[in-house]
């Protein structure tokens, strides 16, 4: 049965609500690019031009001569490279596990593990932040990335796409041809869920790279901030330079946005995955 | 073999019990007693939470993080429906382009969203003001230091961010409900908003209990919006419990009623989350 599509009016109204949507969306980043390349004092100027005239890429380099923006730039990619691999890794097993094995209470220990996404990051945040310092571990890398790296979300996502792409034949052959577990695991199941870690590893990137309340607490040296500590001290030094602002804030989008643009199909299907099946 | 699956998940456990059962033992415990962080911490009872019940500026924060929970549930979680809906659209040109592009607010980071969105809400030069003066030409706005327009502007700012990110689950929903209830519903004479309530809003339902748990616990928790955005202000008028919990504890130093405050947020999110993700099965192991 063939259907009709909607009266073409519809359709013309459907999409300048699309096209409205996506200058929503885009257009605050838009315009604090072409702010970033205005002269300080046209930033605020009236009536406020779309275009920068003169451009100038005079707060580019100011920003990188007289702040430390590659040392924020270059902490939160560390950080945020290890937490997504590591993470990628720790939750493929443990989602392959829930899916593909039977267990002594593993009903118990899955609803143990979901549950813990309905606690509020701050209950941990404060005696976490006693212990730490407490014990001395106060490595910016060490706080910043290990409390982090086997985040419930990503085992429930990966139990559902382990579920969903790996044969349960194909690890009983393995297993009678006398493979280890985890030799299974990493030379068969982990090519087979590679999409799936693919989808959460670039959810695990975006989360560190953005996360602020925790380094907000944890890290106390300027000279291990990462780029949102940075940026934020920037703003709140005292003569506000939007203008270096302007810029550090387009130049610290620019790698999110790239992973998200190369690795977008797979974190959509990935994210969607999840949630259907509920 | 038998020890294979528990090995395979016991990161997750070893790093659950270190950095979350034990850090939880701690807020409780510290939520008993009195303590600036120097020295032992003195035993206090219940005087933090009785304290917490008296104290104004708490009970601002809660009425505030109940607004943004507001926003989220009943702004962002139908909108994002409405997108999805919008997306769904059968032969819909661009479909992967609009879905991608709905999604950069998530990708941006949110001292990065404060920071432009705090100059385009600007008084005197913003963009916004600007565009309403010109377009209709109303007097300017005082869009963050207005005491309710100041919650408005950080609920833009929840909004801006979270419906295209959620829309993606509620597409990913639509797309799942088998195109037969739908023909079937079309020869009962079902009109479009008959089949919306009988068709695709039953057939959502696990995807509207994700989403809405998930947007519940996550805007309960709020504070990078408020905290960045206007620093709480004006007076107490966007403070959110989070942020209230970060004040007494890295501000004041009073981490014992910081800590008192974090175990009833945790009671609340936590059984909120609970009941929630139990009336829908979320979570349930099929």
């Amino acid at each position: 049965m063939k259907k009709r599509n909607p009266p073409t009016f519809a359709r013309i109204i459907l999409y300048v609500v699309l096209i409205v949507l996506v200058a929503v969306c885009v257009g605050p980043m838009v315009w604090a690019l072409s702010a970033s390349f205005k002269d300080p004092g046209d930033i605020f100027q009236y009536p406020p031009k779309l275009l920068p005239s003169p451009a100038t890429t005079a707060n580019y380099a100011s920003l990188l001569s007289t702040q430390p923006f590659i040392g924020w730039l270059l902490t939160s990619l560390i950080v945020a490279i290890l937490s997504s691999a590591i993470s990628a890794f720790v939750c493929s097993l443990a989602g392959y596990a829930f899916a593909m094995f039977a267990f002594r209470g593993k009903e118990a220990l899955f609803s143990l593990m979901f549950s813990s996404l309905a606690v509020p990051f701050v209950v941990v945040a404060v005696p976490l932040f006693v212990m730490l310092s407490r014990a001395g571990l106060t490595n910016a890398y060490f706080v910043l990335i290990v409390p982090w790296v086997a985040p419930a979300f990503g085992i429930f996502m990966m139990r559902q796409f382990a579920e969903q792409s790996v044969p349960p034949d194909l690890i009983e052959a393995a297993r009678i041809d006398g493979c280890g577990e985890l030799r299974t695991f990493w030379t068969i199941v982990f090519p087979l869920l590679r999409p799936g870690a693919g989808a959460l590893a670039v959810w695990a990137f975006v989360n560190s790279y953005n996360s602020f309340l925790w380094p907000l607490i944890a890290v106390s040296s300027p000279s291990n901030f990462t780029l949102p500590l940075g940026l934020q001290a920037l703003y709140g030094a005292q003569n506000h330079q939007y203008n270096l602002v302007m810029a550090g804030a387009i130049l610290a989008t620019i790698p999110a946005l790239i992973i998200f643009i190369a690795l977008r199909r797979q974190l959509l299907e990935g994210l969607s995955a999840g949630s259907v099946k509920g | 073999m038998r020890a294979a699956p528990y090995a395979f998940i016991s990161p997750f456990y070893i790093l659950f019990a270190v950095f979350m059962v034990v850090p939880i033992g701690g807020a409780i415990y510290l939520s008993l007693t009195v303590w600036s962080g120097i020295g032992s911490p003195t035993w206090a009872g219940f005087a933090n939470y009785i304290r917490l019940f008296g104290d104004g500026s708490f009970y601002t924060a809660g009425i505030n993080t109940l607004i943004y929970v507001l926003i989220s549930v009943l702004v962002v979680v139908p909108l994002s429906l409405l997108v999805a809906q919008a997306l769904n659209v059968r032969g819909l040109k661009f479909r992967d382009f609009w879905r991608v592009t709905y999604f950069v607010p998530m990708i941006v980071s949110p001292i990065v969203v404060a920071l432009i969105f705090g100059l385009l809400y600007d008084q005197q030069f913003g963009l916004i003001n600007v565009a309403i003066q010109s377009v209709i030409g109303a007097p300017k706005v005082d869009w963050l230091g207005d005491p309710t327009l100041a919650k408005v502007s950080v609920g833009i700012l929840v909004v801006w961010r979270w419906t295209g990110y959620l829309s993606i689950f509620f597409l990913a929903g639509l797309q799942a409900v088998p195109r037969e209830l739908y023909e079937a519903a079309d020869l009962d004479g079902a009109g479009p908003w008959r089949k919306f309530l009988s068709v695709t809003l039953p057939t959502l339902r696990p995807v509207t209990a994700f989403v809405v748990v998930t947007v519940l616990v996550g805007s309960a928790q709020i504070f990078d919006e408020p905290f960045l955005l206007t620093q709480g202000g004006p007076g107490n008028a966007t403070l959110s419990v989070v942020m209230f919990i970060y004040r007494a504890a890295f501000q004041e130093q009073q981490f014992g009623y910081a800590s008192a405050a974090a175990v009833l947020l945790f009671a609340v999110v936590f059984v909120m989350g609970r009941i929630g993700a139990s009336i829908a099965g979320v979570g349930r192991h099929a």
